[in-house]
C-alpha cells in the first residue's frame, strides 16, 4: 500500500506558479498525444479544407455585400421599402445604432450563458479541486476567447460598415470595425464581471444593459479616432478588471459555463440548432412555475384537455423571457420604418429571419418532450392529438407576435386593414414550422452526399437542417407578398389561409416516425 | 478542527434542490480516525448530502464545517482538507492514467510524485494500463483511476459516493482496507454505500436516511441495506 502516513497531513499551498505549471503540463501532454495520432497529411488536409471553405464563404459574402451595396446606393430612400407611406421615418443612423445595440445585447446574453470564464468538464474535475490559485487554470481559455471575440467581431462588422456607411473611405470602415471589436471586448469583460458570485443582481444587469447604449453609438461615429480610443480604453479597463477577478469565479459557475460552452460548441459543429437552443435554455423560472402549478392543479375534463394543460404549464415554465421576441419585433419595425434606403426584399428577408428566430425560440416544450417521446404515449391519445396540443401555445404566441408586427405596420399605412388578419394566420403556420423544427431528428452525417452537376451536395443533411424553417418561411410568404405589393388583397388573404392550413395539417398529420418525438 | 475536535461537523443541515429538501435534517460529527457510513433507499438523498458536504450543492439551511472551515470549495484551505470521489467519469481524453495521477500528486505538492503514482497504480491494479488514455479503459478501471486520484492526495476528510460501484470483489476488499488505513492514519471519511460488507468493515457509525435521518450502528445500517 502507498505510504498511508502521507495520506493525512498538511502540505503547504503552492501558489500561482505551480498552478501554471500544471496547466502547462496538461496542455503539453495533450498536444503530444494528439500529435502522435495526427499525420502531416491529415494536418495539411485540415488546414487546406479550412482555408478553402473560409475563402469560399468570404468570396460569397463579399459578392453579396457588393451587390447589396450597389442596390442601396441606387435606391431612393423615399420610394424604396415596404412602408413608404409611413408617417414615421426613423433616421438611418439611429437604425444602425439600434441594431448595433441589439447585437451587443445579444453578445452580452450569450457570453453570460457561456461563462465567459469557464472550464471544461475534465478541467472542472481534475484542476478545480487542487489547492491552488485558479487564475492560471481559467485565464488561458478566457484570453483565447478575448482574442477570438475581438477578431471575429471586427471582421463581422466590416460588411455591416460597408452597407451602412455608404460614403465612408476604406480607412474609416476599418476604424469603425475595430471600434466595434473593442466594444464587443468591453461587453465580454462586462459579462465576466457579472459572473462572480452566481445570481447576478437585477440592478447590475440593468446597469450593464444601460452601459451598452453609449458603446453602441461609437462604431457609427467612424471617421474619427476618438470613438476608437474611447472604446479601446473602455475595453482595456473592463477586461483588466475581469482578468484580475477571473480566478475568483465560483467553481460551480465555471463548470456551468463550461458545460454550456461544450454543448453549444458540439451543436454548432454538427449544425444542430435544436441542441444549440437546448444548450442555451436556462432553468425554469420559479414565478412562472408557481403560476403554472395553480393552473395545472385545476381538473381536466379529458385526456386531451389534460395534455393541453400540461403543455400550457410547461410552456409557461420553460419558455425563455418575452423580451427576446419583443426585441426582434422592435428591430423589424425599425428596419421597416427607417429611411436607410433598404430595398423591400431585404426588409422582407429581415422579417423572415426574425420570424424564423422567434419561431425557433417558441419550441422549448417540444424540444424537451422530443427527448422523451415515451411521455407522449402515457395518455390514450393519437399522435395527431399530441401534436395538436403541443402546437397550440407556439401557434398562439406566434400569432400574437405576427399580429403585433402586422398590426403596427397597418397602422403605419403598410399593407392595408387586412394585413393583421394575414399576420395572425401566418402565425399559426409558423407555429407548425416551430413544432416541425423542434421535433426534427438530428442530421445523419454518415449519409454520403449526392452527386449533382454543381458537385456533391449533402442533400439528406441539408433537408434535415432546413426541416421546420421550410414551413416557417412558407407560412410567411403570403404576408410578405402582401407587404411587397403594398396591399393585403383578398386573394392574398385567402392564399395565406390556405398555406397556413396546409402547414398545420401537414405537421399534425405527418406519418409517425418522421421526427423525434412524433409518434 | 472544530471546537468539538471533529473533522466534520454538520448542524441541522438541510439539503435539496431549488429550496425543496430531499431528506430530514442532518446533524452529525465525524472525528479523526472515524468513518461514517450513509445508507438509504434510492432517492433518499444520500448523494445530495455528500454533494452538499463537498460544496458542490448549496445547503438549504444549517451548516457544515470541515476542520472548522465552512464548506466552501472555492477556498484553498477547504480544498486542501477534503478529497471527494463521485462517479463523475470526467477525464482529459489525451492524458494517460499516469498523467492524471501525476497532475493530482503535483498539484498537492507531494514529495516524489512519480513514486506515489507508481504505488497507487500498483495498489489499484492499473500498473498494466499506466499509459492508456481513459477511453481505452474499462468502466471499472476508470472507477479505479478516480479512487486512486482520491487516495493519492492528502486529506483530512475523504468523501466517497458508492465507491464500490463497478469494482470486482478483490478490489472491493482492497478498497475497504484502504479506507481503514486512511482512518487509522488519522483521517476521517464519509461513505455512501449499498454494500453491507463494506459498511460493516469500514464504518464506525452510520447515518440511516429515511423520512428522518438517524444515527445507527453499522450493523443496523447493513441490515437495512440487506433488507432492501
Amino acid at each position: 500500500m502507498p505510504a498511508s502516513e502521507q495520506s493525512v497531513g498538511t502540505i503547504p499551498v503552492a501558489g500561482r506558479n505551480l498552478s501554471r505549471q500544471l496547466v502547462s503540463f496538461t496542455r503539453r501532454q495533450s498536444r503530444a498525444y494528439n500529435r502522435s495520432l495526427t499525420s502531416f497529411g491529415d494536418a495539411f488536409a485540415d488546414v487546406y479544407t479550412s482555408v478553402l471553405a473560409l475563402g469560399c464563404a468570404a468570396a460569397i459574402a463579399v459578392s453579396f455585400v457588393a451587390a447589396l451595396r450597389g442596390e442601396m446606393v441606387r435606391a431612393d430612400p423615399l420610394s424604396s421599402g415596404v412602408a413608404v407611406h409611413s408617417p414615421v421615418a426613423m433616421p438611418a443612423g439611429l437604425l444602425w445604432v439600434l441594431l448595433t445595440y441589439g447585437v451587443l445585447t445579444g453578445i452580452l446574453m450569450a457570453a453570460r450563458r457561456l461563462g465567459p470564464v469557464a472550464v471544461t468538464g475534465a478541467q472542472g474535475a481534475w484542476w478545480l479541486p487542487l489547492p491552488l490559485d485558479r487564475g492560471p487554470m481559467v485565464l488561458p481559455t478566457f484570453r483565447r476567447r478575448i482574442v477570438w471575440v475581438g477578431l471575429g467581431s471586427t471582421a463581422a462588422y466590416v460588411p455591416f460598415s460597408i452597407l451602412t456607411g455608404l460614403g465612408l473611405a476604406t480607412v474609416e470602415h476599418a476604424l469603425a470595425a475595430v471600434t466595434f471589436g473593442a466594444c464587443c471586448l468591453a461587453v465580454l469583460g462586462i459579462a465576466a464581471l457579472l459572473q462572480p458570485g452566481g445570481g447576478t443582481p437585477r440592478r447590475a444587469l440593468a446597469g450593464a444593459f444601460l452601459a451598452l447604449a453609449p458603446l453602441a453609438a461609437l462604431p457609427a461615429l467612424a471617421g474619427r479616432m476618438w470613438p476608437l480610443a474611447v472604446s479601446a480604453l473602455a475595453a482595456a479597463v473592463i477586461l483588466r478588471r475581469a482578468l484580475h477577478r477571473a480566478g475568483a469565479v465560483p467553481g460551480t459557475d465555471l463548470i456551468r459555463g463550461g458545460n454550456v460552452s461544450g454543448h453549444a460548441g458540439a451543436s454548432v459543429f454538427f449544425l444542430d440548432t435544436n441542441e444549440l437552443l437546448r444548450s442555451f435554455a436556462g432553468p425554469p423560472r420559479p414565478v412562472a412555475a408557481s403560476r403554472a402549478r395553480r393552473f395545472y392543479a385545476r381538473p381536466a375534463g379529458s385526456p386531451f384537455a389534460g395534455l393541453v394543460k400540461a403543455d400550457v404549464a410547461a410552456f409557461l415554465r420553460l419558455q425563455p423571457p418575452v423580451v427576446v421576441p419583443l426585441l426582434w419585433l422592435a428591430a423589424c419595425l425599425a428596419v421597416l420604418v427607417s429611411d436607410a434606403g433598404l430595398p423591400a426584399w431585404m426588409q422582407l428577408a429581415f422579417i423572415a429571419l426574425a420570424g424564423c428566430v422567434v419561431a425557433s425560440g417558441m419550441g422549448a416544450v417540444a424540444r424537451r418532450t422530443a427527448l422523451l417521446p415515451e411521455l407522449d404515449t402515457l395518455l390514450p391519445l393519437s399522435p395527431a392529438s399530441v401534436r395538436t396540443s403541443r402546437l397550440l401555445m407556439p401557434a398562439a404566441a406566434l400569432a400574437l407576435w405576427m399580429a403585433l408586427l402586422t398590426g403596427t405596420l397597418a397602422v403605419l399605412g403598410a399593407g392595408g386593414p387586412m394585413l393583421p388578419v394575414m399576420g395572425i394566420l401566418a402565425g399559426a403556420g409558423m407555429g407548425a414550422g416551430c413544432l416541425r423544427g423542434a421535433t426534427r431528428p438530428p442530421a445523419d452525417w454518415t449519409l454520403p452526399p449526392v452527386d449533382t452537376p454543381m458537385g456533391p451536395v449533402p442533400r439528406a443533411q441539408l433537408s434535415a437542417l432546413l426541416r421546420g424553417l421550410d414551413v416557417t418561411v412558407l407560412s410567411m410568404l403570403p404576408v410578405g407578398l402582401a407587404l411587397f405589393v403594398g396591399q393585403a388583397v383578398p386573394v392574398l388573404v385567402l392564399m395565406q389561409a390556405v398555406v397556413s392550413l396546409v402547414a398545420v395539417l401537414a405537421v399534425l398529420l405527418a406519418p409517425a416516425g418522421t421526427g423525434r418525438g412524433q409518434r | 478542527m472544530t471546537e468539538t475536535g471533529a473533522v466534520l461537523e454538520a448542524e441541522q443541515l438541510v439539503v435539496g434542490y431549488g429550496g425543496a429538501a430531499v431528506c430530514g435534517e442532518v446533524t452529525a460529527a465525524v472525528y479523526s480516525g472515524q468513518v461514517l457510513g450513509v445508507v438509504g433507499v434510492n432517492g433518499a438523498g444520500k448523494s445530495t448530502v455528500l454533494q452538499t458536504l463537498a460544496g458542490r450543492q448549496p445547503a438549504i439551511s444549517g451548516e457544515a464545517r470541515i476542520q472548522g472551515l465552512l464548506v466552501d470549495p472555492d477556498t484553498v484551505p477547504f480544498r486542501r482538507q477534503v478529497a471527494a470521489v463521485f462517479d463523475d467519469d470526467l477525464f482529459f481524453p489525451s492524458l494517460s492514467v499516469t498523467e492524471h495521477l501525476l497532475l493530482v500528486a503535483r498539484g498537492h505538492s507531494l514529495p516524489n510524485p512519480e513514486l506515489r503514482v507508481a504505488a497507487e497504480l500498483e495498489f489499484f491494479g492499473l500498473d498494466g494500463r499506466a499509459d492508456a488514455v481513459p477511453d481505452a479503459l474499462s468502466s471499472g478501471q476508470r472507477r479505479r483511476l478516480l479512487l486512486a486520484a482520491g487516495f493519492i492526495r492528502p486529506a483530512s476528510l475523504l468523501i466517497l459516493d458508492e465507491p464500490e460501484q463497478r469494482l470486482d470483489p478483490v478490489m472491493r476488499d482492497a478498497l475497504a482496507r484502504r479506507i481503514k488505513d486512511h482512518a487509522e492514519a488519522g483521517g476521517a471519511a464519509v461513505l455512501v454505500t449499498h454494500d453491507p460488507g463494506l459498511l460493516v468493515e469500514t464504518a464506525g457509525s452510520c447515518l440511516l436516511i429515511k423520512d428522518e435521518v438517524e444515527l445507527v450502528e453499522p450493523g443496523d445500517g447493513a441490515a437495512f441495506i440487506a433488507g432492501l
